[in-house]
């Protein structure tokens, strides 16, 4: 039987059992053998491969202190030298899954094969999408021991430097690459035989998935600031205290939008933040970090912009999918443009 | 949310610590904000220069949003606003 392979597994603070939003700050710890939930792959791995180290990061620690996380991440992959990183997995954590997408890349930088698992909607799949070897995974951890079966069985594959077939046939999500390969049938055959089904109504499937890139368009800039109504707009969860509407705390389907005119300042006394994806403490202390009346105000006053609208537009960022999003911006779009609004601060956290 | 209000003609600075992410949505206009728990400011500054340091962001979201831009763009207040009164 062959030796077991070396294996690094990078997880975040809260998967390294080192707490929650209070320790997402933690700077970058590698640690011999497994810890927190990479015991858990571990099982998975058998004996076919020993997980050498953890390596662990806060998610606003990896996110924030990009530079110093990365050459910590890539010092301890180095020292370890394993013969397959994985990352995760991180489930719909949006943080998370951006550092676990890192992770791979300073792998694949350093020519050890990797792969992470997440959420399919988790914005880590979009950092490297052709490069990454992503493995979907339910929104929620309660899939945990299904996502790292999925990465125990794919790092040994990588381990054995296999050749890995199309998405679909291995379980990875698509990276939009085509390989050329061998069809038993000849094109005409193939798109008769879609075109059949297709008009039937019954299932088929394209061999050419399109994916059209969402590109839009940038609106004109604004030519006269002096003259400018400016909304504030953010996706940080703020909402009046004691949160009236029942604002999710993300993901979120729904919007708002509060009235500010003649406050000066937003303050800890009238306003909260419901955002579940990030620690609000600061936030409810100052609010103004995500709605920043005060700063707008003096502009105003300064004749620097116009006017402020006299409304900010809330919801709550936190695993809120795409297309959600999109829907949400429509609607607010709706609202800033019946009250003649010319330009936003969209502040996300 | 920031390219629907944009396609709608209104300009939008997206202010964010996770900048990287917002260029890869695609948002047109991207500013650098200071970190995720304190995007417009820095509460470990004095009051004075807890506004100045959110001002900067802000005096550079502005500029963000008179600036023609043809795809996601990064506008940094370190390097925007270097050396400029607020």
């Amino acid at each position: 039987m062959p030796a077991p392979f070396e294996v690094v597994n990078y997880v975040n603070q809260f998967f390294a059992g080192q707490g929650g939003e209070e320790r997402a700050n933690q700077p970058v710890v590698v640690a011999e053998g497994p810890m927190g939930s990479a015991r858990g792959l571990q099982q998975h791995l058998g004996g076919a491969g020993v997980i050498v180290g953890t390596i662990y990061g806060g998610d606003n620690y990896v996110n924030e202190e990009r530079a110093t996380a990365f050459d910590a991440i890539a010092a301890g992959i180095r020292k370890l030298a394993p013969d397959v990183v994985v990352a995760g997995p991180a489930f719909n954590a949006g943080r998370y899954g951006l550092a676990c997408a890192e992770v791979c890349r300073i792998a694949r930088d350093m020519g050890i094969p990797s792969v992470t698992a997440m959420f399919p909607e988790n914005p880590g799949v979009l950092s490297y999408k052709r490069d990454t070897l992503v493995i979907p995974t339910s929104e929620s951890p309660a899939g945990m021991a299904a996502a790292q079966k999925e990465l125990a069985r794919l790092a040994v594959r990588l381990a054995r430097k296999e050749e890995l077939g199309p998405a679909a046939a291995e379980g990875y999500l698509p990276r939009g690459i085509r390989m050329l390969g061998y069809r038993e049938a000849p094109a005409a055959s193939r798109a008769v035989a879609m075109l059949i089904q297709k008009m039937n109504g019954k299932p088929f499937r394209t061999e050419l998935p399109l994916e059209m890139p969402e590109v839009v368009k940038p609106a004109a800039p604004i030519v006269d600031m002096a003259r400018t109504r400016l909304a504030l707009v953010t996706s940080g969860g703020l909402v009046p205290k004691g949160n009236p509407d029942k604002l999710p705390g993300g993901p979120s389907d729904v919007w708002f939008s509060y009235p500010i005119g003649g406050l000066p300042t937003m303050t800890s006394d009238r306003w909260e933040s419901v955002h579940v994806g990030f620690y609000t403490n600061i936030v409810n202390q100052n609010p103004n970090y995500v709605v920043p009346l005060n700063l707008v105000r003096e502009l105003a006053g300064r004749g620097v912009i116009g006017s402020v609208y006299d409304r900010y537009l809330s919801t709550s960022g936190r695993g809120t999918s795409v297309s959600v999003s999109k829907c949400i911006g429509t609607e607010m779009a709706a609202e800033l443009k019946a009250n003649k609004v010319d330009a936003c601060l969209l502040v996300a956290t | 949310m920031a390219k629907e209000i944009e396609r709608a003609g209104i300009p939008v600075a997206v202010i964010s610590a996770l900048y990287s992410l917002a260029l890869t949505t695609g948002a047109p206009r991207v500013v650098r904000g200071a970190r995720i728990e304190h995007v417009c400011g820095n509460p470990r500054l004095s009051a004075e220069k807890d506004r100045d340091y959110g001002m900067r962001i802000i005096m550079t979201a502005l500029k963000s949003l008179q600036t023609n831009v043809t795809g996601p763009t990064l506008f940094d207040p370190e390097v925007e606003m270097a050396g400029m009164a607020v």
